[in-house]
């Protein structure tokens, strides 16, 4: 059997590389036997690993060479690679990021060699996060919503209780067992905390703050009554949240790696319209680590507010803080998933261009294909991608037996099936008019020509998804 | 009135201690320390108890198909290839951890002609290629509309389940074999099952790596019964507990 072994050698396995930088190195052969490789592939990337499901991205590919190697041969390759920008490099106790050198020769008919050496990487810039924490206001009109809302629907429960009653009390009963536990819940996290504070105001000034610097927020309420507090507390909490497995078998996990507890106030008596505000103003420290959110591996921080009340159910409010690095001036990087769904998206023609003549089908696969482990970028591209119309070269691998017949893609008596494209392999989901059905049965598994329009994309079993035109 | 916050000044000492230094010892900061100085005696490169991908578990399973594969197929005469018959069908009932899935996906990594196929809790069915053989998970879950449409197919059958199916099977002309999974783990296999994963976490191949003994292993069943992803859990634990020590690594407390 055909057989070489790979080895990866940095040329500075020490050094903490930032991100967009280049890593260098070179990649060795040693041929045990002779071996015609159809690639021999290295790229940059990262990979989490720990309790959580893994998470993973791809930065660049290169492949070095193609052609054959003869028994004893040892070669030589080197290589430069872009890093990704993001995520960091991170060593936790549920969740570890680390990025990676792999390289990998692709040998038929045999196990593929793999090679793989660890780098650590530090981020200049933070991630493009479209959807960051803001300031957050609780009262005013979206307060007194929640109250109207709460108020209903203990109305609503009561009004069901009161009928079941009548009509079955032994239903009233089981119907009250239910309803009553669950009100007085509501009633105990929401309504009662603020029958004596009336509505309080939280501002989180920094939503994004960098290791180093400090967080600003503010927390102001004019209590409706008097009465005694235990203290009025904000606690700084980092967590790691992951989650393994899937369906019923999903399991959450946290760990809880950092809390700072800060008092705004001890015990005191607080007097009716007596207005209270509170500057909360205290430093991060500067070695704690970035949030991050990987698919299943997320790395959150979290001030906790809280006002203490004795025999009384606290109120509480969580506030979503952004530990990001604070590089975002003109020299900012852009994080690891931008460049290809950019390049790509600037290569690309606007989505409601009809035809594609500037870009193959092949072009489009091999980015698609290149980001298939970044699904933010591949959506972006995909979207970007949707409504072009291509010849398509595919491989048929097998029908559905059942394609979702709410899809509205299926044409009506025809047939949905998998298949691959040619180079790249990307997975592809081919709907078939009932007029092509003898065309590609006469296909086989042999190589088929289809003119098609990119309709979108099969989540679960990651396929293009392609509507196949009559000519 | 606008206040400063104080910082825990009604606090103890003992509080201020606990509460305002950072609890985990083994959080990294943005400047993340050399990936090879974890698990300094233990030559991993992570934690052979994480997650793995389902490639990864594929290649790892300690399990035999081979009772599976005489079920539902034959070898051909003609090239030796293994046949896979249709309207025949096989059975693996369990709780979970035991098994079922590391099963389906050996089966998929040895059979590229099979489709495995994962049907979610509380989602809608996806896609159902057909497969030689089909490999269903959690196919309990497959709504009795669309189970009536694969089983009309004839597909040589392999389901993972919770609850028996062999009725409905039956009705749609299946021959079912059902292996009920999970009842026993043998402390060799368990061994094999643990020593792999570390195999596969190994850091550099010319240098050794801990093993788990049978000894370990026979107190692993003791505690945690047939459950191996409780088992794998536990070790986590136990393994990230010592990722900066030097010493021989310890599986069992």
């Amino acid at each position: 059997m055909a057989k070489c072994d790979l080895s990866i050698e940095l040329d500075h396995p020490d050094r903490v590389y930032v991100g967009g930088d280049k890593i260098t190195g070179t990649l060795h052969v040693l041929a045990d036997a002779d071996v015609n490789c159809k690639g021999l592939e290295i790229s940059s990337g990262w990979r989490t690993h720990g309790r959580g499901n893994v998470a993973r991205g791809t930065t660049e590919t290169v492949t070095l060479f193609v052609g054959q190697w003869s028994a004893g041969q040892r070669e030589s390759y080197r290589f430069e690679l872009e890093v990704a920008a993001w995520p960091p490099s991170y060593h936790g106790k549920y969740i570890n990021v680390d990025h990676y050198i792999d390289a990998r020769a692709k040998i038929p008919w045999a196990f593929d060699p793999k090679a793989t050496a660890e780098f650590v990487m530090r981020p200049t810039s933070g991630p493009d996060h479209s959807d960051s924490p803001t300031a957050t206001a609780v009262g005013g009109c979206i307060g007194y919503g929640l109250v109207i809302l709460v108020l209903g629907m203990m109305a609503v429960g009561l009004g069901f209780l009161v009928v079941a009653f009548v009509v079955n009390p032994f239903a009233g009963l089981i119907a009250a067992g239910i309803i009553m536990p669950l009100m007085g819940l509501i009633a105990a996290k929401k309504l009662l905390p603020k029958w004596l504070l009336g509505n309080v105001h939280v501002d989180l000034i920094t939503p994004q703050v960098a290791p180093g610097g400090r967080v600003r927020a503010q927390l102001a309420f004019q209590p409706k009554r008097r009465f005694t507090i235990n203290s009025i507390s904000a606690e700084l909490t980092g967590m790691e949240v992951c989650v393994s497995g899937s369906g019923s078998n999903r399991t959450t996990h946290r760990n809880t790696f950092f809390t700072d507890r800060h008092e705004l106030e001890g015990a005191a008596t607080l007097h009716a319209g007596d207005r209270k505000e509170f500057n909360l103003d205290f430093p991060i420290p500067d070695d704690v680590p970035y949030s991050f959110d990987l698919s299943d591996n997320d790395l959150v921080w979290t001030i906790e507010l809280r006002v203490d009340i004795p025999r009384w159910p606290d109120w509480t409010h969580s506030l979503k803080l952004l530990v990001a690095p604070d590089g975002r001036s003109g020299e900012r990087l852009e994080p690891a998933e931008k460049h290809l769904a950019l390049d790509a998206a600037d290569a690309v023609p606007p989505a409601d261009s009809p035809a594609a003549d500037e870009i193959t089908f092949a072009e489009t696969a091999t980015h698609l294909w290149n980001s298939r482990n970044e699904d933010d970028q591949l959506y972006r591209l995909v979207e970007a991608v949707t409504g072009m119309t291509f010849e398509i070269d595919t491989l048929i691998e097998r029908r559905l037996l059942y394609s979702g017949e709410e899809d509205p893609h299926v044409y009506k008596d025809g047939y949905a099936v998998w298949a691959r494209h040619t180079d790249p392999p990307l997975p592809l989901v081919l709907y078939i008019p009932h007029e092509l059905a003898d065309e590609f049965e006469q296909a086989g598994h042999d190589q088929w020509r289809c003119r098609g329009t990119i309709v979108g994309w099969d989540h679960p079993h990651r396929r293009l998804q392609i509507k196949v035109l009559v000519r | 009135m606008s206040q400063p916050a104080k910082t825990s000044s009604a606090v103890s000492e003992h509080q201020r201690t606990s509460q305002q230094r950072p609890i985990a010892h083994d959080c990294t900061p943005s400047l993340a320390p050399r990936p090879q100085s974890r698990w300094p005696g233990a030559n991993w490169f992570r934690n052979p108890f994480g997650e793995l991908t389902r490639s990864e578990r594929a290649e790892l399973a300690v399990v035999s198909i081979d009772e599976i594969v005489a079920a539902i197929g034959h070898r051909s005469d003609a090239d030796g290839k293994i046949v896979f018959q249709a309207r025949c069908a096989y059975q693996l009932i369990g709780e979970c951890g035991r098994g079922k899935t590391t099963r389906m996906l050996a089966l998929h990594k040895r059979f590229p002609s099979a489709s495995y196929v994962y049907l979610p809790e509380d989602q809608p069915c996806p896609s159902i290629p057909t497969g030689d053989p089909l490999l269903i998970d959690e196919a309990q879950r497959l709504p009795w509309r669309i189970r009536r449409k694969v089983l009309a197919s004839g597909v040589p059958l392999v389901v993972a389940t919770h609850n028996d199916l062999s009725g409905p099977l039956r009705r749609a002309g299946y021959t079912v074999t059902t292996e009920r999974i999970g009842l026993s783990l043998s402390v060799t296999q368990l061994t094999e099952i643990l020593n792999r994963r570390i195999t596969a976490s190994r850091r550099d191949p010319l240098r050794p790596v801990p093993r788990i003994g049978q000894d370990d292993a026979a107190e692993l069943i003791r505690r945690f019964g047939t459950d191996v992803r409780s088992i794998e859990s536990y070790l986590y634990d136990i393994v990230q507990a010592q990722v900066n020590q030097h010493g021989e690594m310890r599986f069992i407390d």
